[in-house]
């Protein structure tokens, strides 16, 4: 009985805690780094009052959003206005479930990790429609309105993407598809070379799908006010800023998995050394090389916002349907093709 | 052939990756903040900041109320009242009023005046907190110049060969 | 200890008590947007159930194309719609009888092909999966690709063509009308539009002298 308790029950919230609680000072120090690096960009220092150089800045701001107050617009659906933040935030976290930092390090090794994916990341969008409707506000609406449409169209994208990834490694299982990414020639042997337009195309869909600059339709400062959060504060408002960051974080690691590698070592094959454990993961892969890749990526985010201009809404459209979509699917002809003629040597699991 | 290679152009993202180098380029140059209340910028001698009343070395205040300033005011900032003073019958100002809030900080006051009484000094970090506090008294120009008169004297210096 | 072995089914339970439950409030919410979230939460637990019987390719699906997409395009619509709820609840009665009706044939068809298939399933049922040692997403891939290709394949087609006979209905062009050509946009050079001069400087002549406040 103990047994079966400690299995059941204590176990699998110790494994949530331990992904939950990391994830969430993860996007604290995010958002801090956000500010720094864009701050940078723009020949400006960033936060540097609280804390050293600043870095309790995103704590003091977590505290101050936790402490306002939480105000309910005249005539919004009261349910349902509470509802939105959650349902937004619910996905950004259960996502992570699924997502592996080293060969045994994963809450859940499924079988269909891929599609677990891709099923709780389309509920997220749920969350601001939800909220965009139930803030009874034009803007709210229009933000809701332009996130749904957007969200839809590059989902598409996404799913072709890693469709060209199932079929290179052939297995929906995440730790699977890292271990078809091992081989004897360094990072030759992941998959952004052989589906490089692909890779590119994720991460661009995937900006766009967490609603990033430069494809910020949803909230659109300068023109629909901030969208559907307009109506938002205090504590719900911190719900959407998680999961809005947890979302990019996740995009970095899922980057990192699918197409570079994982937890592998880039010098994987070239480097035979007979080392103590503490060092040995700089050449036989660890969780510390999948976290300077999401970290590499992640920077990515940031460097697009200082850099580009918000799209146009229908230069959006433009972009996933006529130019993501078509790109996507024709590679996905290229990979199958590399599979079927053996173009390109897919590692057996190590 | 100018079509193809701007497809190419576009697919290879080359506009877009010449941007991002802008900006990584610009993320490690020196950067411009100043750290407000630690650091300052440093300020022309001809800075026109928060106005003051000043006196003669012997304490005497230099006002004579010839209300010049008060005329040129392009703003109407300014109200003096007058009258002898009771000591010995020299004419003085009773009032001398600054309404901050209408003051643009022309420096036409301290131009017009004859006895370099009114002056701009260089603060420029004040603030109110009470409704009323933007008007200024007599009493408080004349504080503000006493205070700050070494400052004053030193720009006022160094800007005479050019007057 | 019984509650821990009994875990699938209290689960089961459950997840049919809410599917029900929202199911019905889909019919009854006045709220259309409520009903529609309601539809959503009995597609969720649609597929929890299928979870539970370890279909989870298919419940996995429902959830990506259903949830995820078909869903946000119905609330896309409901939304933006101002329904006169008084006037649909006018003709309620008159058509209670032929609902009715369409109602109890529905429930008898359907009570007729699951008992049926009811009945041919309790004649040694093997999972064909688990049959051939794969995962239930693996052989469903199988079986769609080998020995279902053709009907997959027609089906595909039929999709295509309904997607196209649906963009070809409301595409149309006013020739009246100014559009935004993005494609053109994006092309656009500068080297076209902006052309950079550079002019000597003047020297100083005597109709600049002229101008030369302080010499």
């Amino acid at each position: 009985m103990a047994d079966l308790f400690l299995h059941q029950l204590v176990l699998p919230v110790a494994y949530i805690l331990a992904i939950v609680v990391p994830l969430i000072v993860a996007v604290a120090m995010f958002v801090y780094w956000e500010r720094k690096v864009i701050g940078w960009m723009h020949v400006r220092l960033g936060p540097t009052k609280i804390g050293p150089w600043g870095t309790l800045q995103a704590f003091a701001d977590v505290f101050k959003l936790l402490f306002k107050e939480v105000i309910l617009p005249a005539k919004a659906n009261r349910f349902l206005y509470y509802l939105g933040p959650l349902i937004a935030v619910v996905p950004a976290l259960a996502v992570w479930a699924v997502v592996p930092f080293d060969s045994r390090m994963v809450v859940s090794n499924a079988n269909a990790g891929v599609l677990y994916l891709l099923a709780v990341n389309s509920i997220g969008v749920y969350g601001i429609i939800i909220a965009g409707w139930a803030s009874n506000s034009r803007y709210a609406l229009l933000g809701a309105m332009r996130s749904a449409a957007q969200v839809i169209s590059y989902e598409l994208a996404t799913g072709f993407c890693l469709i060209c990834v199932l079929i290179l490694a052939g297995s929906l299982n995440i730790t699977e598809i890292v271990n078809a990414q091992a081989g004897s020639k360094g990072f030759f042997e992941w998959f952004w070379l052989p589906l490089l337009p692909v890779f590119v195309i994720f991460f661009i869909a995937g900006v766009a799908e967490t609603n990033r600059l430069p494809f910020d339709m949803a909230e659109g400062e300068s023109e629909i006010v901030a969208g559907f959060h307009v109506e938002y504060s205090g504590s719900p408002f911190a719900l959407f800023f998680l999961a809005e960051y947890a979302n990019m974080i996740l995009i970095s690691f899922l980057s990192a998995i699918f197409f570079l590698g994982g937890w592998l070592s880039p010098v994987q094959g070239w480097v035979h050394l007979d080392a103590p454990g503490w060092i040995n993961w700089l050449w036989t892969g660890g969780f510390v090389w999948i976290l300077i890749k999401a970290f590499l990526m992640s920077f990515l985010f940031l460097w697009f916002r200082a850099t580009f201009p918000r799209y146009r809404y229908d230069q959006i459209m433009r972009l996933g349907w006529k130019i993501f979509i078509p790109i996507a699917i024709a590679w996905l002809f290229v990979s199958g093709c590399m599979r079927y003629f053996d173009w390109v040597s897919v590692g057996v699991g190590a | 052939m100018n079509r193809i290679s701007g497809y190419f152009k576009s697919l290879l993202l080359v506009e877009l990756l010449r941007g991002m180098a802008v900006t990584v380029r610009y993320m490690f140059k020196p950067k411009y903040t100043m750290r407000f209340p630690m650091e300052h910028i440093p300020k022309s001698n001809r800075f026109r900041g928060l106005l003051a009343l000043r006196r003669y070395e012997n304490g005497e205040e230099r006002c004579i109320a010839c209300k010049l300033c008060e005329s040129v005011c392009p703003a109407l900032a300014i109200t003096i009242d007058s009258a002898p003073r009771e000591s010995d019958g020299q004419r003085r100002t009773t009032r001398y009023d600054i309404d901050l809030f209408k003051c643009i900080y022309c420096g036409f006051c301290e131009e017009s005046c004859p006895v370099d009484s009114i002056v701009l000094t260089s603060i420029h970090e004040y603030y109110f907190d009470q409704r009323g506090q933007n008007v200024v008294n007599k009493q408080q120009l004349l504080a503000i110049g006493d205070r700050f008169e070494k400052q004053i004297a030193e720009d006022r210096t160094l800007d005479a060969p050019y007057r | 200890m019984t509650v821990v072995q009994n875990l699938p089914l209290i689960c089961f339970y459950a997840f049919a008590a809410v599917m029900l439950l929202s199911a019905l409030a889909v019919i009854t919410l006045k709220n259309t947007v409520h009903a529609v979230l309601a539809l959503v939460l009995t597609f969720f637990s649609a597929a929890c159930m299928w979870l539970l019987a370890e279909a989870e390719f298919l419940a996995l699906a429902l959830i990506v194309v259903y949830v995820g997409a078909v869903m946000v395009l119905f609330l896309f619509v409901v939304m933006m719609l101002d329904i006169d709820v008084e006037k649909l609840r006018e003709g309620f009665v008159k058509f209670l009888p032929v609902g009715l009706i369409v109602a109890v044939v529905m429930l008898v068809e359907m009570l007729g092909v699951i008992g049926v298939h009811a009945m041919q399933l309790r004649t040694g049922s093997v999972d064909p999966a688990a049959a051939v040692g794969m995962s239930n997403t693996e052989w469903l891939g199988f079986a769609l690709y080998t020995r279902y290709l053709l009907p997959f394949e027609i089906a595909a087609l039929i999709l295509t063509v309904g997607v196209i006979a649906a963009v070809a209905l409301t595409l149309r062009e006013r020739r009246d009308a100014r559009y935004e050509n993005a494609s053109r946009q994006v092309k656009a050079d500068p080297r076209k539009r902006l052309r950079m001069v550079k002019m000597p400087p003047a020297h100083g002549d005597e109709s600049t002298a002229q101008e030369e406040p302080h010499a």
